[in-house]
Parts: structure tokens; sequence; C-alpha cells
């Protein structure tokens, strides 16, 4: 990528909604809240922060369901997540704030637990069943233990003040809306998705002509046209898409998919289209280019996604991105396809089964072969670890007698 | 449709708690519970790109997550222990003497409002007390 492009970007993303509330408004009410809540000597009512904390939750909820570039729709697995992570997020908040560290450990357990509804939902039982087991019955009982044994009576300096909450809070919320902003960046892909149905849009109607040069004077044909505005406009938003999409290029094992051929199609198209001024004859010309534009999009999409070719469905490099109808029916090239067949690009629906990749039935089985064969030397390793600190614990905390004082 | 980016900015979320946690709590404890939780947003990011890519190996890395977190308990809960019997505190702040040269001492200026512990409650006696029947023993 050249570096001259990337401000494109940045545009294209920013000029609908500069102030970016999805991202600002959880990060702003999350921080006000978590500095009201944040254990001090004067006392404040619980009042402000739980309005905060509320308005702060209700604006990650929005992020989760708007910002990301989707919409999610009301199924069993969305309300589950929802569930888990408000559960997840709620107690976390909760337990840096709780002056008790008791009640914060507890706060803690709810917080693995949450945890692991969300690992079962990403078909990881045996990681669910194991954090059950190690964190919430092992590592959390054993700090109750120790704050059992450490138990002090009266209001006492670690539990009731905190240290430099306004800057903590600042740090590391501004490093909360960075990467809530990055992985916006990342995966809305709105913008890319408006260039796509507004070329399909272009290159189906019937007049190109009027929609895309200025109008003409009688008298003036054979004269030199300008591009409309809604077209130049058209075109440096999918030069801005392209330069977004050749942000996430595929490793380079993958360039047999195409994906260099497809991003060469939409320069050269988006070049063709800049090469102003037009003549009255290049309007075929101009269908085609915006045509190869929402081809290669769709494209360069589509493998972005994961949308590897699979049974049923062919994406080929050259041609339009369109159903087969029997698998292993290779589509000709792009000039060889009846015209008809160019001038309605089919864009697939994306499938569902494309965008995650299924996972092995048999959990702890797959598990235990990656764990013994990839990762063999690591295990050994993990194994030497436990074994040392085991030592290393019972070295530091065995002395039963007082440190002289 | 909850694609990876959802889990990733639950993750994140966590992580920014976690980290808050650890910078502003001075219990011990507490502090420690933080970073344990700073590993759990991670290791939901690990689980959640096992599931984006189809393989076992973020799986894995969770659980090589787990062991570490384990031995941290183990040897952290030990450390506080000493700690707390040399001190008599859980506070970070009495181990500041451990600071960089050159920076002053935190002091703490406020000072804590202590709310007055509640009594025990004392049952007033009710009724007759019963007979109790004499043990039986078999020795």
């Amino acid at each position: 990528m050249r570096p001259s492009e990337a401000p494109l970007i940045l545009l294209a993303d920013t000029t609908d909604n500069a102030l970016n509330w999805t991202v600002l408004t959880p990060v702003v009410a999350g921080a006000l809240a978590i500095w009201y809540l944040l254990p001090s000597p004067q006392k404040r009512p619980l009042f402000g922060g739980a309005i905060a904390g509320v308005v702060a939750l209700a604006g990650l909820a929005g992020f989760l369901l708007q910002g990301l570039g989707q919409t999610v729709p009301a199924t069993v697995e969305a309300i589950l997540f929802f569930g888990f992570a408000g559960t997840a997020v709620l107690f976390a908040a909760l337990m840096i704030t709780n002056p008790n560290p008791g009640r914060s450990a507890l706060c803690f357990a709810m917080v693995v637990l949450s945890t692991c509804g969300l690992f079962l939902l990403l078909a990881a039982p045996f990681l669910m069943a194991a954090t059950i087991i190690i964190y919430a019955g092992a590592i959390i009982v054993t700090f109750l233990f120790v704050i059992m044994l450490s138990h002090q009576n009266g209001p006492s300096n670690a539990d009731l003040r905190s240290r430099e909450p306004v800057l903590a809070v600042g740090t590391g919320f501004v490093l909360l809306a960075t990467l809530l902003v990055g992985l916006q960046r990342v995966y809305d892909n709105r913008s890319v998705e408006s260039v796509i149905s507004e070329s399909i849009q272009l290159a189906a109607s019937e007049k190109v002509d009027s929609e895309y040069l200025t109008v003409r004077k009688d008298g003036d044909m054979g004269k030199p046209v300008e591009l409309t505005p809604r077209a130049k406009s058209f075109v440096s938003r999918s030069k801005a898409a392209l330069a977004r999409m050749k942000l996430a290029a595929p490793e380079p094992g993958d360039k047999a998919l195409g994906w260099d051929i497809r991003v060469r199609a939409a320069e050269n198209a988006i070049a063709d289209l800049e090469r102003t001024p037009f003549k009255d004859s290049d309007m075929d010309a101009i269908r085609d280019d915006t045509m190869t534009i929402a081809a290669s999009l769709t494209y360069l999409k589509r493998i972005r996604e994961g949308g590897i070719p699979h049974e049923g469905v062919t994406l080929s490099p050259y041609g339009q991105v369109r159903q087969i109808t029997k698998p292993g029916d290779n589509p000709e090239s792009f000039a060889e396809q009846p015209p008809e067949a160019r001038s309605t690009p089919v864009l697939l629906e994306p499938d569902p089964d494309l965008k995650m990749k299924k996972m092995p039935s048999a959990n702890i089985a797959a598990l235990g072969r990656v764990l013994f064969t990839d990762h063999l030397l690591a295990v050994e390793l993990a194994g030497t670890l436990l074994l040392v600190a085991t030592v290393g614990a019972i070295v530091i905390a065995g002395g039963r007698r007082e440190h002289p004082r | 449709m909850i694609t990876i980016s959802h889990y990733l900015a639950v993750g994140a979320v966590l992580f920014t708690l976690g980290l808050i946690g650890f910078l502003t709590r001075r219990n011990l404890i507490v502090m420690f519970l933080s970073a344990e939780m700073m590993l759990q947003g991670v290791a939901i990011n690990f689980v959640a790109f096992s599931r984006h890519h189809g393989n076992m190996h973020g799986q894995v890395f969770t659980l090589f997550i787990i062991a570490v977190a384990a031995c941290e308990a183990g040897i952290a809960l030990a450390l506080f222990l000493s700690l707390y019997r040399k001190k008599r505190t859980l506070d970070v702040s009495v181990w500041q003497d451990l600071r960089e040269a050159g920076i002053d001492e935190t002091t703490d200026a406020q000072p804590l409002t202590t709310t007055p512990e509640d009594a025990d409650p004392i049952l007033t006696k009710a009724g007759i007390a019963p007979k109790r029947p004499l043990e039986e023993t078999n020795v």
C-alpha cells in the first residue's frame, strides 16, 4: 500500500459519523462510572455511579449491536452471548470497585463463570470445564483462604483508598477506546458494501450517462464532458474501499485465489474512471468499469471474510462473482461470457457457514491430539513450571516462625 | 450473527477493567485478581480466534494460560502470606521503600472516615431450657 492512501481510509469512515458515538458513549460513561465507584476516603452516593454504569453497559451493547458493521438478529446464540458478556462486564466492574476483598473474589468468580459461558458458545467445552475447576474451584477458594487468614478489623488503607484513580481510569479507557476503534476499522465493512451496491445500481441503470456525466447542452454532441459530483464521490469512495480491502491482503500462499488479479482489475477500472474528460462513446467502457469495480470488491470482500470456494459456489478471479448451478462448472473468463451474463452480476448472499469454519466435533480428543503433537515441548515446559512453582510456594510460605522484629 | 469481533470487544473490555483495577487498587489480593481478569480477557481472544480459524491452537494456548495462572496464584499467595507476616497489612503502599530512587514518598492526605462497627446482637433468653438427656457412653 502506498502511504498516500492511508488518509483516504480515515476519510471514508469518519465523514458520516465524525464523533463515533458508538465508541464514545460506552467509553466516557464507563470511565465516569469506574472513577465514581472506586473506593475513596470521602463517601460518594452510589446513585451517580450506578446511572453512569447503566449508560456504559447500554452503550457497550449498542457498540456490539451496531458499531461492528452488521446487525445482530435475535437468535438464541445472540441472547446467550449478550447475557454472558453483560454479566462478565458488570461483575468485572463490581470487582474492581468493591472495597471488600472477599466480595471482590466472589465477583471474580462470577466473571470466570460468565467467561466459561462464552467458551461454551465458542465450542470449547473442555476449556469451560477446566476453567471452572481450576479458577472458580481452586484459585478463588485459595484466595478466600488468604483473605480469611489476613483479615483485619476496621477501615484499612488497603481497601478504602485508590491510587491515582483519575490517571488510571484515563489510561485504561483511552486504551479501551483505541481497541474498540481498531475493531471497528477492521470489521466494519459498511463503506465497502455501500460502494458495491452503488456500483451495481449505476451499472444496471438505464441512464448511466445522465447519472455519470454532466448534462450536455443541445448541440454540444461530441464535446468532452465531465463526471458529475456524485460520480466523482463514487470514484473516490471506491478507491477508499479498495485501499481498505488491500489492508487485509491474504497471506502470500493464498495468491492462487486471485487476490492480485482482482486488485489490479479494480485499480485499472478506477484509473479508467478518473481519466477525464470523457467522450460520448465511452459509455460502454464506463459501464464495464463500474461492473468490474463491483465484482472485484465483492470478490475481495468474500475472500477476506474467509469465503474460500466451496461446493456449488465458485469465485473465479476472472469472471463475475456468480452462482454456479453444478459443482465443478468452471466459469469462462470475463471477456468470453455472454453480454447478458456480464450485465447482471449475481451477488452472493454471505453464507453463514463460510464466516465460521467447522470445528472438530470431539473437542477433547482434538485438543489432546494438537497438544501432544504440535505443542509437546510446551506441555513439558508447563509441567516443569508447575513443579518449580510448587517448590517455590512451599519454600516461600513454609516458614512457621514469625519474622524477628 | 455473533462474529469474532464481538468476542474480541468483550475481551478488550475485561482486559481494560483488569488493568484499571491493577493500577488503582491497593490491596495485594485485589491487584492479583485484577491481573487474573486481564488473563481472562486474553483467553477469550484466544478461544475466539481458535473458533474463527477452525483449529485447536487457540484453545491450547488458553490451556497454557490456565496452567501459568495456577503457578502464579500459588507463588503469589505464598508471597502475600510472607509479606503479611512482616507488616501485618496487605496494603502495597507499605512496601513503597522499593520505589525508584529520587521519587518522593506518597502520603495519604485525607483521613479515613471510620464507620462504627455493628455490635454483636445479644439474644435474650426466652422460654424454659429443655432438660437434656444424660449422654450415653459405651466406653
